[in-house]
């Protein structure tokens, strides 16, 4: 029953309004909206709620939309990353007011979806089949022969069980009469079920009260039934199904879901350049070889999945996917072809397909659609142009829906030319009122459009639908045209059941889940591991160039001023750390005289390599890529590194004087904190062990540059006093060594505590151990022989050769003005370091060839 | 007639290819006047997966990968088929006239005129443009025999249009073979095709062999000494015809057709992608006709 609107204010609070109390007043501008019948009451189902949110107020409401945003940010919940080479990834947007359905429409939405999901199962299967829909005069030819989405190499591809497709998402909307009315279908690969599982997930954190008494249907068995659909159309069941997600790449406007539902799901997260097919299979390149895919979930679009049969120039497939596809050696979910079902023609057809396939109409309407194809709806597009929208029939790059009212002539011309020329291409469809949701903007509720997406997935002999989906409203109260890319905010989406529901076994299914995972984390495609690898070392490089920038910083603008030697020496050693030549060596004086602006284009110039900027740009690049390992706490960290690498511009204003505290600290303290957390958080496998070798690498090599360059030069005692605890300042052991030895600065002692000293984690020796115990580990093949593989030749040298040095001779064998046998060692530890790298690399890492097509087309663009 | 066909393929690479994957059409298919006695394809180096299935179109596609590095790539296809003339009855002067046909593509219901529209529409290398439509127009006259009209334009693309094996690459839009009237039989082909689109008929591609041994008393046929190509018609109820631009003519018993689709592009003999291999690969095809 409805309530009365003006009683609301009773029902919780006991009659006293609060100050700031968020209320949501009927709006008689609004002509309609989800909380209200026409005449103003509240409809039942949303008393509670907005109780709730009359009783927590605005202030209240806007912490807890400020707790959400950091919690996306946190989970690297991002839409739209890097769509061009600098501009920041947008954090996904999410407006706390849920959207509310009752459970008794909900059961019947949900009918209306699961059958319009059988139908289109249906329809794929007749137009890759027998295309008894054309044969028969169902719909016309064009409907399908002008569309690009029609792949004609997957003709007869059909999966194993009942449905061809697999998941199907519809975006929907109120009509005039309130009825839900389909807008558009998704088939190719439908994107946002991770989105409203994230969006759950936060309102579950963020207001975690009010979740638990509204009674909201949970959104967990649709991800079990989608899991339990994948593994069940893998072509050899007797063994455990691998089952991967295929991704564009970092770069996708939808990256964050790909990893977020493979991580759910427990699947591994490749892109194409991870799979290769050989002898009939397709299979993941690892570290430990190849290892055989059986099912892969789809978010590349089709006609990128196979550059042998389908789009020629992509670098987005995988070359003769299709044809392993065919014989039924991997399935892909949805098929290669299913784009063609968002073809907007059919909604046109609909009602006839439906009679023809199913017996009988469809109970949900889809907006009424018109076609240029037919020349009676033709006429009706030309003589009624401001009341339509205007629908490219084909989404691709650069097209989009055009609102023919907001025109000027001359392209309201050029759009009629262009629908007379190419009639087939277009559909119009009437400019729908979306219902309105109360939605939180700027401290207050305002009524504001929606749309709804819902996820139906294939389960045994019918579809399951997601009890929920994901809304989104428009940034304006007037805005026609609802979608990410215009800005606009989602919402989670409550069906509200009228009794508490059975708890599902939520903990349960994580559970098992993860453990999968854990046991196969062997077999993470070598791509990631790569990319693991070089944050580590990207990470370790930054921050070693980082300190003994500090350190020069400091010491250039210290109380004391140092002798010129010292500070050529110092100089040239911020440009052999950072490998920013020809920087500081063997620079004349005038550049050594003033090096503030070519110390402060170390830092920031994201043009040269080398520079703080160019290898933390590198670093975060590399964990966009394998985001999937990060847990949240050091998703949190790169943010930080993020934020500060934003801000770095605005922070070296002060010039090199403070730059140590306000620049390089807070880069510093956030680099510390991810190798900190890299080591707690990580699980300790394969994955974690390439990151830290990498780390270890690079720490080593830039920890032998920095004793290199300012012990290896002989110069009088109190230039290497200085010279010495520049060193250690850099190194972070001036604290331990003062500690330890009390004394003046000595040769001796400081070598033996940055090179022998295994307690000292930033000694060189403590480097090549731990490198030396990962080496150990990694996935080898079963060897009968004793010899020494080469790295591990290498790495025993380099833990020889420190244990035997001798101090006195490192320190006191000089010639020309060097500390000659230091020297020796120490270019001999880099060069065994580096070969160390090349090895690794080599073993482990996928190093592709790069591919062309036999038979350039320029034409198949088009196709 | 029945023939023997050799089609050998050979590209010769700068570098080497580490493997590579790849799909041929090469291998005759059937129609209703030609059959396949037995047909072959071999690969050197060895492949290490292939197979052979009929593709959207009917034709024979074998797919083939090889794994071995290699700096060379022979592909054989080895063929017996027997042919025989199109329709021998048929009168180019009798039949459907263009406005029926277009009437009849219009609204009728029956399956293989629902199923010709397809090819009335663009594809990736065919457009029905306005300038072929002006090209085409004086052949066309709605009261007179649809076939007479393709026959007519046929013979004006033979005359108008210059056959000079150097002057095109694979890929030559139609509207430059247009501008520039010259072209290979893959360009005459496209062009007709856009020219029947464009009229509203619809039109296929259809790649195979000429025999080019001149017939006792006839003149020697210009054909390639490779492949050939030609275009196939649709005048609804009475089926798909054959002609070819080339050479004038119909296509008769010595046009041997391996495969049909939209444009070249459906039917490209050898298509794939190859890793490594450098730049500019060498291609020789040798391609031999017998009669038996």
């Amino acid at each position: 029953m409805p309530v009365s609107h003006q009683s609301q204010s009773s029902s919780q609070s006991q009659g006293t309004i609060r100050q700031d109390a968020l209320s949501y007043p009927f709006d008689t501008q609004v002509r309609l909206d989800e909380v209200y019948t026409r005449d103003g009451q509240v409809r039942e189902h949303w008393q509670y709620v907005l109780d709730s949110l009359q009783s927590l107020g605005n202030q209240a409401f806007a912490e807890r939309q400020e707790k959400a945003l950091r919690i996306l940010r946190d989970d690297g919940a991002t839409y739209n990353i890097y769509s061009e080479q600098n501009s920041p990834s947008r954090t996904w947007g999410l407006d706390l007011v849920p959207a509310l359905i009752s459970s008794e429409e909900w059961a019947s939405i949900e009918a209306g979806l699961l059958e319009r999901a059988e139908l289109f199962n249906l329809i794929l299967k007749d137009l890759y089949g027998p295309r008894e829909l054309i044969r028969k005069g169902v719909i016309p030819p064009e409907a399908l022969f002008a569309h690009r989405g029609f792949l004609r190499a997957c003709q007869n591809l059909s999966l194993p069980g009942e449905h061809d497709l697999i998941l199907h998402a519809v975006d929907m909307m109120r009509d005039d009469q309130g009825n839900m009315c389909v807008m558009t279908d998704r088939t190719q690969s439908p994107s946002g079920a991770g989105y409203a599982l994230e969006n759950r997930t936060v309102m579950s954190r963020v207001l975690p009260s009010l979740f638990r008494d509204s009674q909201v249907h949970r959104l967990a068995a649709f991800f079990q039934k989608l899991r339990a659909k994948l593994n069940s159309l893998a072509p050899n069941l007797e063994k455990q199904p691998r089952v991967v997600v295929l991704t564009p790449g970092a770069h996708n406007e939808t990256y964050f879901e790909h990893a977020y539902i493979a991580n759910y799901l427990g699947l591994d997260l490749v892109q194409s350049g991870d799979l290769v097919v050989r002898n009939g299979y397709v299979w993941m390149k690892s570290l430990d070889g190849l290892t055989r895919v059986d099912v892969i979930l789809r978010r590349v679009d089709d006609w990128y999945c196979d550059p042998v049969e389908l789009r020629s120039d992509s670098q987005l497939g995988v070359a003769n996917l299709l044809e392993v596809v065919r014989a039924g050696h991997v399935i892909i979910a949805n098929p290669l072809g299913s784009g063609v079902l968002e073809n907007p023609v059919f909604l046109k057809y609909l009602p006839q397909m439906a009679k023809a396939l199913l017996g009988r109409e469809l109970r949900l309407q889809s907006v009424n659609t018109y076609w240029g194809g037919d020349p009676k709806d033709a006429e009706y597009i030309q003589n009624n142009l401001d009341q339509l929208v205007i629908k490219p029939i084909f989404r691709g790059n650069g097209t989009r829906s055009v609102i023919t009212s907001e025109l000027t002539a001359n392209q309201r011309k050029d759009m009629l030319t262009l629908m007379r020329e190419r009639p087939l291409e277009f559909v119009a469809q009437p400019m729908l009122q979306a219902s309105h949701l109360p939605s939180f903007v700027n401290g207050e509720l305002k009524p504001r459009p929606a749309l709804l997406r819902t996820f139906a997935v294939a389960s045994d002999t019918s579809y399951m639908l997601m009890p929920g989906g994901l809304t989104r409203v428009a940034v304006e109260s007037s805005s026609f045209i609802i979608s990410n890319q215009t800005g606009s905010l989602s919402k989670d989406t409550w069906v509200i059941a009228s009794e508490p529901e059975r708890k599902l076994d939520l903990d349960e299914m994580h559970e098992t889940l993860l453990s999968s995972r854990d046991q196969e984390l062997i077999s993470l495609p070598s791509r990631v591991v790569e990319n693991l690898f070089w944050m580590g070392r990207y990470a370790e490089r930054a921050e070693a160039s980082l300190r003994i920038l500090r350190t020069v910083f400091m010491l250039l603008n210290g109380e004391e001023s140092i002798s010129d030697t010292c500070r050529r020496i110092l100089l040239s050693a911020v440009t052999e750390v950072s490998s920013t030549h020809p920087g500081f060596v063997d620079a004349p004086d005038s550049l050594i005289a003033s090096p503030d602006e070519e110390l402060l284009l170390v830092v920031r110039d994201a043009d040269r390599l080398g520079s703080v900027r160019s290898n933390l740009n590198a670093m975060l690049f590399c964990s966009d890529e394998s985001k999937e390992l990060l847990s949240s706490d050091t998703l949190r960290v790169i943010n930080d590194i993020r934020d500060a690498l934003n801000e770095l511009d605005t922070a070296l204003q002060g010039g090199l004087a403070s730059a140590p505290e306000e620049a390089l600290d807070p880069l510093v303290t956030a680099l510390m904190a991810l190798s900190g957390l890299s080591h707690e958080s990580m699980v300790h496998g394969v994955g974690w062990r390439f990151m830290e070798m990498g780390r270890r690498l690079e720490r080593g090599t830039q920890t032998a540059n920095i004793i290199r360059e300012l012990l290896v030069p002989e110069v009088n005692p109190s230039d290497q006093q200085v010279l010495i605890e520049a060193m250690l300042l850099t190194m972070e052991t001036l604290i331990s060594y003062r500690r330890r030895y009390r004394a003046r600065m000595g040769v001796q002692s400081s070598l033996d505590l940055v090179m022998m000293d295994t307690s000292n984690p930033r000694s060189l020796l403590y480097q090549i151990d731990k490198l030396a115990e990962h080496i150990q580990h990694l996935p080898k093949a079963p060897d009968n022989r004793h010899e020494l593989a080469t790295e591990e030749r290498a790495i025993l040298e380099a833990q020889t050769s420190i244990r035997l040095s001798l101090l006195t001779e490192l320190s006191n064998v000089r010639d020309e003005g060097q500390r000659k046998m230091l020297l020796a060692c120490l270019d001999r530890l880099s060069e065994l370091l580096g070969t160390m790298s090349n090895l690794i690399t080599d073993k482990y890492f996928d190093h592709r060839e790069t591919s062309h097509q036999l038979v350039r087309s320029t034409w198949d663009t088009a196709q | 007639m029945k023939y023997r066909i050799k089609h050998i393929t050979e590209y010769l690479y700068a570098n080497r290819v580490s493997h590579c994957y790849n799909v041929a059409h090469m291998n005759p298919r059937n129609t209703l006047r030609q059959k396949c006695l037995s047909a072959r394809v071999s690969v050197s180096p060895a492949t290490s997966h292939a197979s052979k299935r009929e593709d959207y179109f009917g034709n024979t596609a074998y797919h083939f990968e090889i794994q071995r590095p290699h700096k060379k790539l022979i592909i054989t296809a080895e063929s017996e088929v027997n042919t025989d003339p199109q329709h021998s009855k048929l009168k180019l002067d009798f039949g459907l006239s263009c406005a029926q046909a277009r009437e009849l593509l219009r609204t009728s219901t029956q399956a293989d005129v629902l199923l010709s529209r397809e090819f009335l529409l663009d594809s990736s290398m065919v457009k029905a443009l306005p300038a072929l439509r002006d090209y085409a127009g004086p052949s066309f006259q709605e009261d007179r025999p649809l076939l007479s009209c393709v026959q007519d334009l046929t013979h004006r693309i033979f005359t108008d249009f210059k056959y000079c094996p150097e002057s095109t690459t694979v890929a030559t839009p139609v509207l430059e073979v247009l501008e520039k009237r010259k072209g290979v039989c893959q360009d005459f082909a496209h062009l007709e095709i856009g020219c029947l689109r464009a009229m509203g008929f619809p039109a296929k591609y259809v790649s195979g062999y000429i025999e080019t041994l001149p017939p006792p008393g006839q003149e020697k046929l210009v054909g390639t000494d490779a492949s050939h190509a030609w275009i196939s018609v649709y005048s609804p109820t009475e089926g798909w015809f054959e002609f070819d631009p080339t050479n004038d003519c119909l296509a008769g018993e010595q046009h041997i057709i391996t495969a049909w689709g939209r444009d070249y592009f459906d039917v490209t003999p050898l298509r794939g992608v190859i890793f490594g291999g450098g730049e500019n690969p060498v291609l020789n095809i040798s391609v031999d006709v017998a009669r038996i």
